[in-house]
């Protein structure tokens, strides 16, 4: 009874109160930052004061560099033990105060996960690492064997637990970065975009995980993501934050309401449907969507299980003619269709790994990119991806088959950081050349800047120019410009900015191949889709069949309608009947 | 890319045994390479390692260390012929080299390099076999309560040396992929970047220790040893009224201290004994005949084939048994 009397009475999760931080010298501030830019140095927090309670599921909500990684690392200790600065106000964790405590401390209370699990295991074996944790608080061996094996089991990961954690993939990786974080059971879990390197379907998991932890195991979770529509379902309140403060707290649904009219940026496809559409109230998930429509269609007299297509599509009518499509994104030829391709691969396989592993990575891939095309080439982690772009770019030699580009070809591998060497932009991108690439990228105004000092979205340009100097010629652009998960840790404002560049490099004529995780980006920018399994082109096709004709490689808007061709909001507006005639 | 020296999680008696067990046999191997210098002795060491690492999985490991072990012999060879003048038996007059003078190959000088490289190659493979069967993670957890701050160096190194490897291996591709009118990367900016990346880096890795509690060591707790599927489990009850509050204390467990051994530690443990015993006895037997100079003279005694025979048969202890 006294431990029930406890777990009853016991204080808020995570209570902040009037928390003000500021990092220290701003060269201190950018050595200390997160990796990938997680955090804009200039924007601390600023009188956050919020309370979560026991067994909330909170989402933190923002755009890039609000402040929402300060935050976790606030309630968590590590700001300011690790990082310095000036900070003013609280922060209480299950009562402890994690100012005075610091990360050591707190870890009994709060567990953490980070946006790169790179950097989150610290020992050779997943084993190891989950039992850590346990051992350094000195809990015996037989509950640490309990421990061990309760959140293994609960993670679903014990045929990961005798491997080696050089082994794992990205989405395993996380996934023993919060056994470990996990494993003491914590009341607090504090998770930053932790799916930001998961395919849909492992992205999904995780959600739908954190959620079953917290229904059953009553943990609190505050939650930072950039891609809202994964986890608003999941979620029962969302904080947004802004500058550094806290422009919204409250239910998701009254959340998408202030969205609209605050930042719409931080729209789930779902709800820029139904906003596009003039229906209400705005859906926070695809069940919620498709009840709220299926009520609509019941009221219209439609009958039982016709499903949403309130207003049947004219025969005529095409994808592209929807209302707020833009005319030049579908239905135009790209230029330059009767040159020869921007790169044709034939037979294309290729062999990675060790000696007693080594495995088929790509089998027999075909595919032919046309220059102006924009291609997004979609799978889950492993599918080969990555290899392909990498094979193509001749970074790895195929083991049989060929690829052929017509002119040079750029690649922007996974993080920007790794092309930037020097210490001014100009150092990096000398002479005509350089100012060339640096003019197509929108970069010419900084060339006296530190690529450090710039923001992620202008890092990952810069970057762009770094593979591009050399290879255009005047302004015209090389055969294929290829980008490698672009899109890991932006927020939906930036997303469209990068859709814009790829835009303006196809309509220059370079074929634009993007190897992502994200439908919602690739809805935006794609002509067409090539998604690959294990090694293999399993769909290539228009955009519009690929991503509405599935469970995960669908957008949220094919999700809700379930209708051919329909994959934007844009796109689906026009397919439901204005509110009036409901 | 991995390297074929890194641990790799197996099922064998190696690789479930203590890091103590494995240190005492493949210890005691080394121990006669660097009592012995009988050519016989130090070829069975070799190929007893060589065993032990077949034996227990690592074969990729045994083919690295003695592909670089035989090229570090090759070398050790070369300049010890060179070097050294002593020697009846001459081979080669090489005439008058800067530095070095006149400069005349005998056999002796080469068995002596022979047998100075045959030791270094037999460490680095039993070296070998150590790091590809015996979890780091366990050996970390065995020196955190002698020397809990080399035990915290260690793991960040442990933890930095991989990440740094897949830090350089991104950048040198990304130099690959810079465009022609780009700087170029160059080892200096390399360098600087690696240097810098890898300070973020450890700032990282020390951020998630301190969150894992590193800070919290209790020695006493952590000498509980890893739980593997072999393990055998022996229960007794603390008593200690001071004992500190454990987290898992809702689970009811707490104040149950387990011990974890390997049923294979005790195999490990009496081999490497029996070896190290068989070798000072061969010693004191004269097992050990071989003089390389003026001639080369190699004891082939009872004593040395009696001893040779049995650390042959000692490679194969990592073999598992049948049941």
């Amino acid at each position: 009874m006294p431990e029930l009397d406890v777990r009853i009475r016991a204080a808020p999760a995570l209570e902040v109160r009037s928390l003000s931080y500021s990092y220290p010298t701003a060269a201190e501030r950018s050595r200390h930052s997160p990796p990938h830019g997680a955090v804009d140095v200039g924007c601390a927090l600023r009188d956050v004061s919020l309370t979560l309670a026991p067994g909330e599921f909170a989402l933190l909500a923002g755009r890039s560099a609000c402040g929402k990684t300060t935050l976790l690392r606030a309630a968590c200790g590590l700001v300011p033990h690790f990082h310095g600065g000036e900070i003013e106000g609280s922060v209480l964790v299950a009562g402890q105060d994690a100012i005075s405590g610091g990360p050591g401390e707190m870890a009994a209370a709060v567990g953490y996960v980070a946006q790169d699990p790179e950097t989150q295991v610290v020992s050779t074996t997943v084993a190891a690492e989950i039992e850590l944790p346990l051992e350094m608080r000195g809990a015996s061996a037989a509950s640490r064997a309990r421990a061990f094996e309760e959140v293994a089991l609960a993670l679903a990961i014990p045929h990961l637990l005798d491997r080696t954690v050089d082994t794992l993939s990205g989405g395993e990786l996380q996934r023993v970065a919060l056994a470990a974080a996990l494993v003491t059971r914590p009341q607090l879990v504090l998770l930053d975009e932790p799916t930001s390197q998961l395919d849909p379907v492992a992205g999904d998991e995780l959600i739908w995980l954190l959620r079953r932890l917290n229904e059953e195991w009553g943990v609190t979770i505050l939650l930072a993501e950039h891609r809202l529509e994964r986890c608003l379902a999941a979620a029962d309140r969302v904080i947004a934050m802004d500058s550094g403060a806290i422009a919204f707290d409250g239910p998701p649904r009254d959340f998408l309401a202030w969205a609209q009219q605050a930042d719409i940026a931080l729209e789930t496809p779902a709800a820029r449907l139904f906003s596009l559409a003039g229906l209400n109230p705005l859906p926070v998930g695809v069940r919620d969507a498709r009840a709220q429509l299926g009520r609509v269609a019941a009221r219209r007299g439609a009958p039982p299980g016709s499903g949403v297509s309130f207003s049947p599509q004219p025969q005529s009518r095409t994808a592209a003619e929807s209302p707020g499509e833009k005319p030049s994104k579908r239905g135009t030829p790209p230029p330059g269709r009767q040159d020869p391709p921007a790169a044709a691969i034939r037979d294309l396989w290729v062999e990675l790994g060790e000696a007693d592993t080594r495995r088929d990575v790509l089998k027999g891939v075909e595919l032919s990119i046309e220059r102006g095309e924009r291609v997004a080439l979609m799978g889950r982690n492993g599918a080969g991806k990555s290899t392909l772009l990498r094979t193509i770019a001749g970074l790895v030699d195929p083991a049989r088959g060929k690829t052929e580009t017509a002119g040079e070809i750029a690649l922007l591998t996974q993080n920007p950081s790794d092309y930037l060497v020097r210490e001014r932009v100009r150092e990096e991108l000398p002479g005509d050349e350089g100012l060339a690439a640096l003019r197509v990228v929108g970069l010419e105004h900084v060339l006296e800047a530190d690529p450090r000092d710039l923001s992620g979205g202008e890092r990952q340009r810069l970057a762009l120019a770094i593979a591009l100097a050399g290879r255009m010629e005047g302004d015209e652009l090389p055969g294929l410009v290829a980008l490698d998960e672009p899109t890991r840790g932006m927020d939906r404002s930036r997303k469209a900015d990068l859709v814009e560049l790829i835009e303006s490099l196809a309509a220059r004529g370079a074929g634009v191949i993007v190897a992502t995780h994200d439908v919602e980006f690739s809805a935006a920018f794609a002509q067409r889709v090539v998604l690959l399994g294990d090694g293999v082109v399993i769909a290539d096709g228009e955009a519009t069949e690929i991503l509405s004709g599935g469970w995960y490689f669908a957008t949220e808007v094919a999700r809700i309608l379930d209708l051919p061709g329909v994959i934007t909001p844009e796109q689906g507006a026009g397919r439901l009947d204005p509110p009036e005639a409901t | 890319m991995r390297s074929p020296f890194a641990y790799t999680p197996r099922r064998g008696p190696l690789q479930e045994a203590s890091p103590g067990a494995a240190v005492a046999y493949l210890g005691s191997l080394v121990a006669v390479a660097f009592l012995y210098s009988n050519p016989v002795v130090l070829a069975a060491v070799g190929v007893a390692a060589a065993l032990a690492g077949w034996s227990a999985g690592a074969g990729s490991a045994v083919r690295a260390a003695l592909r670089m072990g035989l090229t570090l012999a090759l070398l050790i060879v070369i300049v010890n012929a060179l070097v050294v003048d002593r020697g009846e038996t001459v081979l080669l007059r090489l005439g008058e080299w800067p530095l070095l003078g006149r400069v005349d190959v005998t056999a002796e000088a080469l068995a002596a390099g022979a047998a100075i490289g045959l030791r270094a190659a037999v460490a680095m493979v039993a070296f070998a076999v150590y790091s590809a069967c015996v979890d780091p993670d366990r050996v970390l957890r065995a020196l955190r309560p002698l020397a809990g701050r080399s035990a915290l160096t260690a793991t960040l190194i442990s933890r930095l040396v991989p990440v740094a490897a897949a830090d350089a291996a991104r950048l040198r591709d990304a130099g690959r992929l810079r465009g022609p009118a780009a700087s170029p990367l160059g080892r200096a900016a390399l360098a600087r970047r690696l240097l810098t990346g890898s300070l973020d880096r450890a700032v990282d890795v020390a951020a998630t220790l301190e969150l894992r509690g590193y800070g919290l060591t209790r020695p006493d707790a952590a000498r509980g040893g890893v739980l593997g599927r072999s393990d055998r489990v022996t229960h007794k009850k603390v008593r200690s009224p001071h004992r500190p509050p454990c987290v898992l204390a809702p689970l009811g467990l707490a104040r149950a201290r387990f011990r974890f051994k390997s049923r294979h530690d005790r195999r490990f443990y009496v081999i490497g004994a029996v070896v190290l015993a068989a070798a000072i006895a061969g010693k004191a037997l004269g097992a050990d005949g071989f003089h390389e100079y003026p001639t080369i003279e190699v004891g082939l005694s009872a004593s040395t084939i009696a001893l040779s025979a049995l650390v042959v048969l000692v490679g194969l202890a990592p073999r598992r048994r049948r049941a």
